[in-house]
């Protein structure tokens, strides 16, 4: 497999985990494209317009990317974290909306602020990495990160608050639990984590334009999370890559790959309806790894 | 829930990815592979909003292959063309660039659109592809890199004419209307251009009104220019909405001249403004009314593939693009043979050879400046004439 296409794979699962956030405490926000073109703009104009940041060499230097992916995070998470308050009052479908409307207006934005070069965008973008590889894994570094940092909110008292939402608000703010505020903290993470992966996204795509959040980068994130389900961390990874794949994946049948790709994503949630991973089949898969490595463990004491 | 199983199968995953990470390609010792022919590769947009353009390209280097194909190949050796579909977006070029420079490719052309180039063209550039773009009209194009050259002359070059024959037409022109969509490259690119053709002739438009790409009522815009009286309106809007929003002007009462840049210039507009397509000016990079061999080998060739259509501006110059790569690649193997050569140094001679020949192709006789940039020594401009039943039509040659 190319380099390229595991890094647009990688980038993709990132931003499922973005959607992933919010849907963990039953908040359907479709605003992560919005941040992620927030992320990207920080990068392309602070990597093109500084002097530090462009670097003497080759390639740009590592810390200006580092930098960058903090500032676009922080920019990202300081707009969530404005308009949070108010725009999570509304629940179900009456959020979604809300964040469509967010992603439209910064995407207006984008197209008519004076530094954003209007619909050509900014191009031009230095290279912190000579090849694909490098970014591959510098961004499975952060995957992994993500992944890690989502698989221990589970423990910690935050995911269970958040996981008690999911199920019943109701019932969640009347054991105690804070709910406007572990859905503020949910949604500013989701907003963060698209910041940062806009930032790295905009180097790698060489150019960054206000298309990269539009209302289709919302349906399609969406449909990462849909696919490879929204209750463990796993699922949205699962769905990121493998969405993002199938599209390159299916070239070699033709003009047909798109029809195929679409049939893809109807059947998904046709015969999943909880998404690709769900805790039976985890724990199902579990046990089959499990049952293997136990064989193998008690081979040597056979006769 | 239990952690054991999810931790393993995170770690199958990491893994899995590390070891994919691990297969990249390294072409720095590959040689030529000429087995099934000399690969040359192309991106075009045949999918996604940008699909019609992809298709009359698609054409063009259908033609130019069989053409070269037919005449020889590379000194007897065919000519392989691989086609890929870059979507309509950046990511979509990118992946399908990079999938056309691992297979060995020694030339690109593509991609269709200027925002895709500004994406995917640093990557050839990078990996030391040749590439030729056949339909980027955006300023600073060739100057991405050594490897990058388009045979489309820029807007900055054609639109200005179109001003300048409206000009001709009707010389007490006073009040000029903008349009343009604000969410696609093309078209506020070409509409600064114009806008500034405008002010040079002393025009200072009356009115700029923005629309978006996908927008198919225009009423609001519309009225708001109609009301600045304007006696001349130029548009810098793709095919379909472009289409469309000339099919309102003319239904909401405006009789007075209409000038459309590069987007528009496609047969397929006819079904879209139909009978009020008529009038229209387009300046233009191709005339098929162009009297010279290649233009009538060219247009023989489309007659006989397309039904006797008359081939657009788009398909002559993806046909320019191959052409101009096979003519190139022709010259570079006489003077030492491509099979087993070192890819990297054959990619770097090729784009050398690109730029310094001489092609007659259907658009005239072009060149290029040692940037990429072509050198085109005719223009055209043309106006639409629809026939009485507004069904089709064609671009009538100017003089």
């Amino acid at each position: 497999m190319d380099a390229a296409l595991l890094e647009q794979m990688l980038l993709g699962a990132l931003l499922a985990l973005s959607v992933y956030l919010p849907l963990g405490c039953g908040q359907l926000s479709l605003a992560t494209p919005g941040f992620y073109a927030v992320g990207g703009y920080v990068a392309a104009l602070l990597s093109t317009g500084v002097a530090a940041f462009v670097g003497s060499g080759a390639t740009s230097p590592l810390w200006a990317l580092l930098a960058e992916m903090v500032l676009g995070g922080m920019l990202a998470g300081l707009i969530a974290l404005a308009i949070g308050g108010p725009v999570l009052r509304l629940r179900g479908i009456y959020l979604a909306i809300a964040t469509i409307a967010l992603v439209e207006i910064l995407r207006v934005l984008n197209l008519n602020l004076p530094f954003t070069g209007g619909a050509m965008g900014i191009f031009g973008i230095p290279q912190p990495f000579a090849h694909a590889e490098g970014y591959v894994l510098f961004t499975l570094a952060l995957l992994a990160l993500a992944c890690w940092l989502c698989q221990r909110l589970e423990a910690l008292r935050l995911g269970r608050a958040m996981a008690a939402i999911r199920d019943d608000e109701l019932a969640a703010a009347s054991v105690g639990i804070d709910t406007p505020r572990t859905k503020l903290i949910a949604f500013v993470a989701s907003a963060v984590l698209a910041g940062v992966t806009g930032a790295l996204a905009a180097h790698f795509l060489n150019s960054w334009n206000a298309r990269a959040g539009s209302f289709d980068a919302s349906i399609t994130t969406l449909a990462f999370v849909v696919f490879g389900g929204s209750r463990f961390w796993l699922g949205p990874v699962i769905g990121g890559l493998a969405l993002t794949a199938l599209p390159e994946l299916l070239r070699p049948v033709g003009d047909l790959r798109l029809i195929l790709f679409g049939a893809v994503i109807l059947l998904g949630p046709l015969f999943f309806p909880q998404g690709l991973v769900t805790a039976e089949r985890l724990r199902a898969l579990g046990a089959l790894l499990g049952r293997g490595r136990h064989r193998s463990r008690q081979a040597p004491q056979a006769p | 829930m239990n952690v054991g199983p999810l931790q393993r199968v995170g770690t199958g995953l990491l893994s899995l990815a590390l070891l994919l990470a691990g297969c990249g390609t390294d072409d720095t010792n590959q040689a030529v592979d000429v087995a099934g022919g000399v690969p040359v590769g192309a991106v075009l947009a045949l999918t996604g909003n940008a699909n019609v353009y992809g298709q009359d390209q698609k054409v063009g280097l259908e033609l130019a292959l069989k053409q070269r194909n037919g005449s020889g190949g590379i000194n007897g050796r065919p000519l392989k063309l691989a086609l890929e579909d870059s979507g309509s977006d950046e990511p979509g070029a990118n992946a399908a660039f990079t999938l056309q420079i691992n297979r060995g490719v020694l030339a690109l052309v593509g991609p269709t659109l200027s925002q895709q180039a500004f994406s995917a063209d640093p990557i050839a550039q990078r990996r030391g592809v040749p590439v030729v773009a056949p339909s980027n009209t955006a300023n600073g194009i060739p100057e991405i890199g050594f490897f990058i050259s388009r045979v489309s002359a820029p807007s900055s070059v054609i639109a200005p004419m179109a001003i300048a024959q409206a000009l001709k037409i009707q010389p007490g022109l006073k009040r000029a209307a903008v349009f343009y969509a604000q969410d696609d490259a093309y078209s506020t690119a070409e509409t600064t251009i114009f806008q500034e053709a405008l002010k040079e002739k002393g025009l200072e438009p009356v009115t700029v009104q923005r629309s978006q790409l996908n927008d198919q009522d225009f009423q609001n815009q519309i009225s708001a220019a109609l009301r600045e009286n304007p006696d001349l309106i130029v548009l810098s809007l793709q095919a379909v909405d472009g289409g469309n929003l000339i099919r309102q002007l003319r239904e909401l009462g405006y009789r007075g001249l209409i000038v459309a840049g590069n987007g528009m210039n496609t047969p397929n507009i006819y079904p879209i403004c139909q009978k009020y397509c008529d009038g229209l000016l387009i300046a233009q990079a191709y005339s098929p009314e162009l009297d010279t061999p290649a233009n009538t080998a060219f247009l023989k060739a489309f007659q006989a593939a397309k039904g006797g259509a008359i081939p657009p501006q788009l398909t002559a110059q993806a046909y320019t693009a191959l052409q101009v790569i096979g003519e190139a690649l022709v010259r570079l193997d006489k003077r030492q043979p491509l099979a087993g050569a070192p890819l990297a140094a054959t990619r770097q001679q090729l784009m050398e050879e690109i730029l310094a020949g001489t092609y007659a192709t259907p658009l005239g006789e072009i060149r290029f400046t040692p940037e990429g940039e072509v050198i085109q020594s005719q223009f055209f401009v043309a106006q639409v004439r629809m026939d009485p039943g507004g069904r089709s039509g064609r671009f009538a040659l100017l003089k």
